[in-house]
Formats: structure tokens, sequence, C-alpha cells
């Protein structure tokens, strides 16, 4: 049996340099505490570890020390034990964990589309002012910055554009160029993924933490639908204004193109104005709302279910937000790639 | 005997993979205030929130006045919350509503009573918790404190015949928690109002407590009457009312040593 004498005091320091060789060996233990007269919380759990992997006696231990290292004694569970479980259960299990919030994130949208038009008729309303108030954040609040991007945007592509074109000789296409690429677009691309960083995240950010607050559970012990209380309202918000703020951003993209058109390029304004309004097609300005109406479900929609995930306590709220603001740009972005197959 | 308003039958919960409750039975009664205790973490929230519905059991069931309790947008399953008040353990109240607003949402939903009675009944239910002064505030305008009993308010603007508190006294003043226990012995006495109480506050339990549930890691380690949990000599429950009484009193329970004791001094 290995025996080890303990030094009067078994304090952090003399475990840093002893333990290492106490605690790889194996086989039986006698611990000597002869002249041991203080040990601290390193030296007992040191004893603690010893006493569960190898079998470890004391001799003449003295009564308070002894107490002391029972006294913090903790229960082992062995059932607790954490064993990795099989490859083919893990996958199992990330499937259908998957499926689970495929699940949840479906029935998000369902309900938001349900409760936001026939469901609205179905019961009372109770949140009168609310929409204004929600149109005014979501909508009015980000269109200063909304409109600042695109100006800069439009001014960046029309002098792209301006060099290339000169190239060919073919300056008169700017203006083209300019319109039709904001319209079609970077209006309603721009306009959307700024929102999904404005609104998005506040959506998610005000739904996580009334999750966390218990707030959402209130709300349903009292017997109203969380998603007809919190989004509905968001919904209709962000429908109303989105549109709205995508025609404001297209104007003030086409706006920095002819800046850049009349200052860099030196065309007549007379000239720019009428190659606009050759430029501007109905069709397709009709198509580029459309396209941002859907925008604003997808930002709403994955805003609140980001939000509705989270379980738990505050820290959960930054990352939900996180998460929710690169997944909703992501979905637009792959959304607005479909849509340019379609027209 | 009187009739159980609620009874539980081996309710089992879990969070994923963890299970939280273990197999628990019990039932509440008509005109009782049951607490339920235990150390933290050891799942009396866990315990309410299946209770009303807001999670599914892994196994077990629930039963409300008769009701089974399902799936919470089934129409029993809603009748029968609307007959229950909850005061959440962190309040709840909606922020984007003021104090009044909150209080008044359940009357809206649920009832047809003009403004004029809703505004009435909420400034009552305001006064009958010492919070007249905070009518037009937000939640976010109140303290701790304040915030509990602006949840009782709400929790009891239906008259609801159940009522669950999560630690309505924790963070609270000793005046005020004690006009609090007050509140629901009359509620007990004068409405016949089923209450159960989450707390730790030993004086408040000895005070309102009818029958009392011990909870010990997710399993029921006492359901039975205050009276008879006060004359247990050993165990958690005794520890736990000696403990706070006498801070010296019982120590702590000792864990079953491996450690081969050879010789001591
Ligand atoms: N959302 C959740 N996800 C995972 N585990 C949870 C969740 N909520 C609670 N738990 C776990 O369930 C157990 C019981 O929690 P519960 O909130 O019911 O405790 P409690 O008895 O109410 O404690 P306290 O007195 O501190 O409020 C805890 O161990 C906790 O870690
Ligand atoms: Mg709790």
């Amino acid at each position: 049996m290995e025996v080890i004498h303990l030094p009067k005091d078994i304090d952090r320091h003399w475990v840093e340099t002893s333990s290492g060789a106490i605690l790889a060996g194996t086989g039986p233990i006698l611990l000597d505490f002869k002249d041991v007269e203080s040990i601290d919380s390193a030296g007992i759990a040191l004893v603690h570890i010893l006493e569960r992997t190898r079998s470890t006696e004391v001799e003449s231990i003295r009564r308070p020390i002894l107490d002391q290292i029972e006294s913090t004694q903790q229960e082992i569970d062995s059932s607790k034990k954490q064993t990795k479980s099989p490859f083919f259960e893990r996958i199992g299990t990330s499937f259908y964990n998957n499926f689970c919030e495929f699940r949840i994130a479906l029935s998000v949208l369902v309900e938001m589309l349900y409760w936001g038009t026939i469901g609205m008729f179905e019961r009372r309303d109770f949140r009168k002012g609310i929409l204004g108030e929600q149109m005014y954040h979501l909508g009015y609040g980000a269109l200063g910055i909304t409109l600042a991007l695109t100006f800069l945007i439009g001014v960046a592509l029309a002098v792209q554009s301006a060099i290339q074109l000169k190239a060919f000789g073919a300056d008169v296409f700017l203006i083209a160029l300019v319109v039709q690429g904001m319209i079609r677009e970077l209006g309603p691309l721009m306009a959307a993924i700024i929102l999904a960083g404005r609104t998005g995240s506040a959506t998610t950010a005000e739904i996580a933490t009334m999750k966390v607050q218990e707030e959402v559970d209130a709300l349903k012990t009292m017997g109203l639908n969380e998603i007809q209380f919190i989004v509905v309202p968001k919904f209709w918000a962000l429908s109303a204004t989105m549109p709205l703020v995508t025609v404001m951003a297209i104007m003030s993209g086409i706006l920095g193109g002819f800046v850049v058109a009349f200052t860099m390029v030196g065309m007549a304004p007379q000239m720019i104005m009428d190659e606009f309004v050759k430029n501007i097609i109905v069709k397709d300005f009709v198509l580029s709302i459309l396209k941002s109406l859907v925008f604003s479900w997808l930002i709403i929609w994955v805003g609140s279910y980001y939000g509705f995930r989270v379980s738990g306590g505050a820290e959960e709220v930054g990352r939900a937000t996180t998460q929710s603001v690169v997944s909703t740009i992501f979905v637009i972005v792959v959304a607005d790639a479909i849509f340019s197959f379609f027209y | 005997m009187s009739e159980n308003v609620i009874e539980i039958r081996n309710l089992t919960a879990k969070y994923g993979d963890r299970t939280v409750l273990h197999d628990i039975s019990t039932d509440f009664k008509r005109a009782e205030i049951k607490v339920v205790l235990g150390t933290s973490g050891c799942g009396k929230t866990t315990l309410l929130k299946h209770t009303i519905g807001l999670l599914a059991p892994a196994s077990g069931t629930v039963n409300i006045l008769g009701t089974q309790i399902g799936e919470l947008d089934s129409p029993e399953t809603m009748a029968t919350l609307k007959r229950i008040g909850v005061m959440y353990q962190y309040g709840a109240l909606l922020g984007s509503l003021t104090v009044a607003q909150n209080i008044a949402l359940p009357l809206k939903m649920h009832t047809k009573l003009s403004n004029q009675l809703i505004e009435e009944i909420v400034r009552d239910k305001l006064h009958s918790v010492k919070l007249d002064i905070a009518y037009d505030l937000f939640p976010g305008e109140l303290s701790g404190g304040m915030r509990k009993r602006a949840a009782i308010a709400r929790a009891l603007v239906l008259d609801p015949p159940i009522l669950f508190c999560d630690e309505p006294s924790a963070g609270l003043d000793p005046v005020t928690s004690a006009g609090l226990d007050d509140l629901l012995k009359e509620m007990r006495d004068h409405l016949g109002i089923t209450i159960v109480v989450i707390t730790h506050e030993i004086e408040s339990i000895k005070v309102i407590a009818d029958s009392i549930l011990y909870l010990e890691k997710g399993k029921v380690l006492y359901d039975g009457s205050l009276a008879e949990a006060l004359k247990v000599t050993a165990g958690p429950l005794a520890n736990f009312f000696n403990r706070v009484d006498n801070f010296n009193g019982a120590p702590a329970v000792k864990m079953q040593s491996k450690l081969i004791v050879r010789s001591t001094q």
C-alpha cells in the first residue's frame, strides 16, 4: 500500500505540487495525517477525489479535520453520469429535434397569418391604438437610415456602372441601369435587410424577454393567444409600412444615381428625366412592392419564431436576437434569389 | 372530508431528457390553503406550470374542477383556466400595458362588462392590494414588491375559485407580507377559494397553511396537514421548520463517508 505523509498545512500550494503524482496512482493508499494541523478546500477536494477513485485509508487524523472533510461530502449520484449515446441514436435525436423546431416555426407562421387575417374578427379588440404606435416604431423609425443607405448605394452603383459604360461609349444607359436595378432588386432588398436588422431583432428581443419573464405564460393562462396579442400588431404595422419604406428607398437610390449622372458623367437634367420616365415600368414597380410585402412577413415570422423559442434565462435573449438577425437576412436573400427567377 | 378541487395523479415532468418531477400525486381541497415547499430548484414552479396546463406532462394527469387539463387551446381547458388566477414568481405583468390595463385584461377578454364597470373593478382590486397610486404606471416603473401586488390584483380580478401564488411574499417587507397573508386567509374563509401557495417564509406558512406538500428533488416527501408536519421530528421537513426557527438547530444531514478511518487523534 502506498503511504503518503501529509505536511502540517495541506493548502493549495502543496496540492498544486503534489496532487499530480498522488492522483496518477492506482490501488490502495494510506494518508498519514499525523502532522496535519489545517486543511483548505483544495486539500479537501483532493481527499474526496481519492476516496472516489482509490481505496483510501486515513490515519491519525484529528477530529476537526475529519469533520471538515466529511461535512462537505457531496452526494455521488451514479445515475447522473453522462454516457455518450450511440451514433444512430444521436442522429435520430437531432433529426427529431430539427423536425420539432420546424413544426414550431411553421405553426408560428400559420397562426400569424390566421390571426392576422381571418381570426381578426373572432375576438374583441382590446389594443386600440397599438397599430399606430407599432407603425411608428417599426416603419418610420427605420426610414432615415434606410434612405441614407440606399442613397449611398445608388451613388456607388452609378459610379461603378458609369466607368464600365464609358468604356463602351454607352453613357446613356446609366440611368436605365440605376432605375431598373433599384426598382427590381436593390431597393426592396436593402430596405428588407435594414429592417431585418432593426425590426426583426427588436421583435425577437421583445418576445424573448416576455418569454423569460413568464409574460407569455401569463397571457396563455388569461386565455389570450400570444401570437394574436404580440405578433399580429407587428404583422400589420410592418405590412403597411414596408411597401412605403421600400418605395422611398427606391426613390432615394435613384436620386443617388441622378446626382452621379449629373455631376460626374455630365448628363443634362432634361435627358436624365427622359431616361427616367422611359424606364419606370409599372409592372416592375408593383412586383417589387409585392416582394417587399413578402419580405416584411419573413422578418416578422423569423423574428417572432426566434423569440418564442427562448426558454430559460436572460442570457438567451441576446443569443436569440443575434441568431434571428442572421437567419432573417439569410431567408430574405434566399427569397430574393427565388423571386429573381420569376421576373 | 371536503371535496377535491384539483387532483394530480402520477405526474412525471421532464425538461428534455432530465426528469424534474417524479410520479407526483396529490390533491387540493376546496377552501383550503396548501403550501408547496421545497428547496430552490426542486420543481415547485414546474409543478405549477404542469398543473395549469402550460407544460404537458411526460405522463400522468391533472384534473381541475372535474375537467382533465389537456392542450391549452382546447375549449374545456380554456374554460377551466378562466376560473384559475395565477400569480407568477416574477409578476409577469405585460410591459407594454399600464398596471390598470394589465388588471383589466382578463375582464376585457372574458366578460362583456362596460368600461366604466371595468375601471371600477380595477380600482377596487388595486385598493385591496394598496396600490391605488400605480393605476397609470407601467410595470417597469414599479418596485419588485409593487409588481407582485399588482400581479395578485390581476390574478384575482375574475374572482377565481382557485388561486395559485408562486412566492407571493418573497422580497416583500414584513408588514405588506402579513397583509397579504390576511388577504389570502380572508379569501379562503369568506369566499371558499382554494389557494396553492409556493413560499419559503416560515412565519407565513405557520399562519396560512392548512396543509403542506413538501417536495425534494422532484419527489413528494410529505403531503398532509400543517399540524402533523410540525410534529415530524426527523428528516428534511423537521429540518426545514427547525432551521428557520433556530439557526443552530439541526445540523445538515451528513452523507455516509466511504473514507476508512484507521485512527483519530
Ligand atoms: N425552462 C427550463 N428548461 C430546463 N430546465 C428547467 C427549466 N425551468 C426549470 N428547469 C429545471 O427544473 C428544475 C426545477 O425548477 P423550478 O423552477 O420548478 O424550481 P423551483 O422549485 O420553482 O425553484 P425556486 O424556489 O428557485 O423558484 C430546476 O432544476 C431547473 O434547473
Ligand atoms: Mg420557482
